[in-house]
């Protein structure tokens, strides 16, 4: 049976769309104008001419952030630790999360040995003294190890492995004389591919963006990771000495400024373009992602 | 009959060591890095000297949080973190479900997932960047925020170093990093509503609005309050990355949070052990007021409640 929309519900319709559009505007609209900003003349910019479209398409930005030496040896390490630190993620999870997803003895206790760690901690400081007691101060592998593995995703991982692996798979290829090591590495993981991807992301997003480790861990300017130096170049309202590495021959002081800005609009596009392409190229396997998280137990 | 259970166990055990070993390496993980840390509170306690160690070092008793609640900016560390995470679950909390109950009345499915699409892509963005965002953008000379206010006939503000506007600064970009990230959760349970329901309700002559009033919230009632009571588990907390990078000498009577606080004085000022001390009742008042409102919900229904 068909029934007539009624004047209220087209309303309703309308306004809904309206305000969606409006949402997808207000989350878009700064990242454009940081893209546009970023290829445009500085002076443009700072008259507030850019606002839809490049105005006198300017490389400035970026040629100036080409001579900021540390940010680039801060990205490369940044590609380390992500490349690294994701993969390491990834197999420590996976095994765990298989692990989780069969009965053993002492389930129980194991299931409440990870799932306490989610809502008690020893703080912060608790937390540097015993890092620093290992040797990771400063040491690059800090970058790599922190954040082996979140619980939360060992329980994705658990609750797919669970529910999209029959009990009769495991059952007869046990029958066949399959160990559990040997059934992880030939049936699960290669029937996880939906998993990995939403891993893969979560972790590498983490270490992407990872400031709090740098800041903490970190003081040697060789082993810095992108975000510690990102923050220096944006919120920084002096001129400091990496900017003199990229400015120090611009004599006129207000033009420095005007470039100083334009720098940071590159600076933020450089950082953050990887992570968005990734995002969008896996984009697919989020909402299952999020959903198998979800479910209670 | 006590003995051959014994036995059946520990030949269970046995046979499934290779569990053991892949659990291995999540298990030292949490224990190097988590379970140890939390051993290590105990110098809460006590006055650690590094060169001591954490046993080494003398017993002090609660001399550190006597300390804490006589100093006098105790009252603002804490007024300021409470304050920040109230507003934060006022304002933040309800817009992914709005959004979500929003998004649920799209018809077409590839509409509504590129939608969803756009609306989570700021979760993908670093703090740090968020917060350069806001600098560049709240700028009192050339940001864009102030050029828009001056055009309509204002004077400019200065955001960023303003006490009054720190909060509505934090708590907006928060809305904007992550409302459509935390919308997807809600999105999937409205999903999963029978369209029974929505059928039968038509014919009895129910709108939209009737629909989303009685079918819809109803609906993810259990998840709205499952995140709620994870949500309160951190009144208490203070994630220190957010409120630093936003912090400025001119907004600091509002920004000076107790996370900001435990990492300015515990790793820069060196107070370990009463940065400890401060760091622990966060989380132990934290710890309480889940298990609190946990029981309640749970007295409320008792499938409410995360466990």
């Amino acid at each position: 049976m068909q029934v007539k929309n009624s004047m209220g519900d087209r309303i309703f319709q309308v306004v809904n769309h309206m305000l969606l559009l409006a949402a997808v505007l207000v989350v878009t609209y700064p990242l454009y104008i940081i893209l546009i900003a970023s290829v445009s003349d500085p002076y443009a910019v700072m008259r507030g001419e850019v606002l839809l479209y490049p105005k006198n398409i300017s490389t400035i930005g970026y040629e100036r952030l080409l001579k900021h030496k540390d940010i680039w040896t801060a990205y490369k390490n940044t590609v380390i630790y992500t490349v690294a630190g994701t993969s390491l993620n990834l197999i420590v999870t996976l095994m765990a999360g298989y692990a989780l997803s069969r009965n053993f003895i002492g389930k129980k206790w194991v299931n409440l040995y990870f799932v306490f760690t989610m809502f008690f901690s020893g703080g912060l400081i608790p937390a540097f003294l015993q890092v620093k007691s290992y040797g990771l101060y400063n040491s690059p592998w800090v970058m790599v190890l922190m954040g082996m593995i979140s619980v939360w995703n060992v329980i994705i991982a658990r609750t797919f492995i669970k529910n999209s692996l029959p009990d009769e798979l495991y059952e007869a290829a046990v029958m066949d004389g399959c160990s559990h090591v040997w059934y992880f590495i030939k049936i699960v993981v290669p029937l996880s591919k939906a998993l990995i991807g939403v891993l893969v992301v979560y972790y590498a997003v983490a270490h992407w963006n990872d400031y709090m480790t740098g800041l903490v861990y970190i003081s040697n300017r060789k082993y810095q990771p992108l975000q510690v130096v990102l923050k220096e170049l944006l919120t920084s309202l002096q001129v400091t000495d990496s900017m003199s590495q990229m400015l120090g021959d611009v004599a006129d002081n207000e033009l420095m400024m005007r470039v100083a800005e334009s720098v940071k609009y590159c600076a933020i596009v450089i950082s953050t373009v990887p992570i968005l392409v990734l995002y969008s190229s896996m984009q697919k396997f989020f909402v299952k992602g999020v959903l198998i998280g979800s479910v209670k137990g | 009959m006590k003995k051959k259970n014994r036995k059946q166990i520990r030949k269970r055990i046995k046979n499934d060591w290779q569990i053991y070993l892949l659990l291995l390496p999540a298990v030292l993980y949490l224990l190097l890095f988590h379970y140890l840390p939390i051993y290590g509170v105990q110098i809460a306690f006590k006055n650690f000297l590094p060169v001591r160690g954490i046993l080494g070092s003398e017993w002090v008793g609660l001399k550190h949080f006597q300390n804490f609640f006589h100093s006098y900016y105790w009252k603002r560390l804490f007024s300021n973190t409470l304050l920040l995470n109230l507003y934060s679950l006022l304002f933040s909390f309800p817009m992914p479900i709005i959004l979500a109950l929003m998004m649920n009345q799209l018809a077409r499915k590839k509409y509504k997932s590129f939608i969803q699409t756009v609306l989570c892509a700021p979760h993908f963005i670093s703090t740090v960047v968020l917060a350069g965002m806001l600098y560049l953008f709240l700028s009192p000379t050339n940001g864009l925020i102030n050029k828009l206010i001056v055009l309509l006939g204002g004077t400019s503000i200065y955001f960023m170093n303003e006490p009054g506007w720190f909060r509505t600064v934090y708590i907006a970009s928060g809305i904007w990093q992550s409302a459509g990230w935390g919308a997807i959760l809600y999105v999937a349970a409205l999903s999963g509503i029978d369209t029974q329901l929505y059928e039968a309700a038509t014919m009895d002559g129910a709108n939209k609005w009737h629909k989303i009033r009685y079918i819809d919230i109803p609906g993810i009632l259990p998840i709205i309050i499952t995140m709620l009571i994870m949500n309160t588990g951190s009144l208490l907390s203070s994630e220190f990355q957010k409120t630093l990078l936003l912090q400025t000498p001119g907004n600091i009577s509002a920004s000076d949070t107790l996370g900001v606080y435990v990492y300015t004085a515990g790793l820069e000022g060196a107070q370990y052990s009463y940065t400890t001390a401060i760091g622990l009742m966060m989380n132990v008042i934290n710890f309480i007021i889940l298990i609190m409102v946990n029981k309640i919900a749970k007295k409320v229904d008792e499938s409410n409640g995360i466990w």
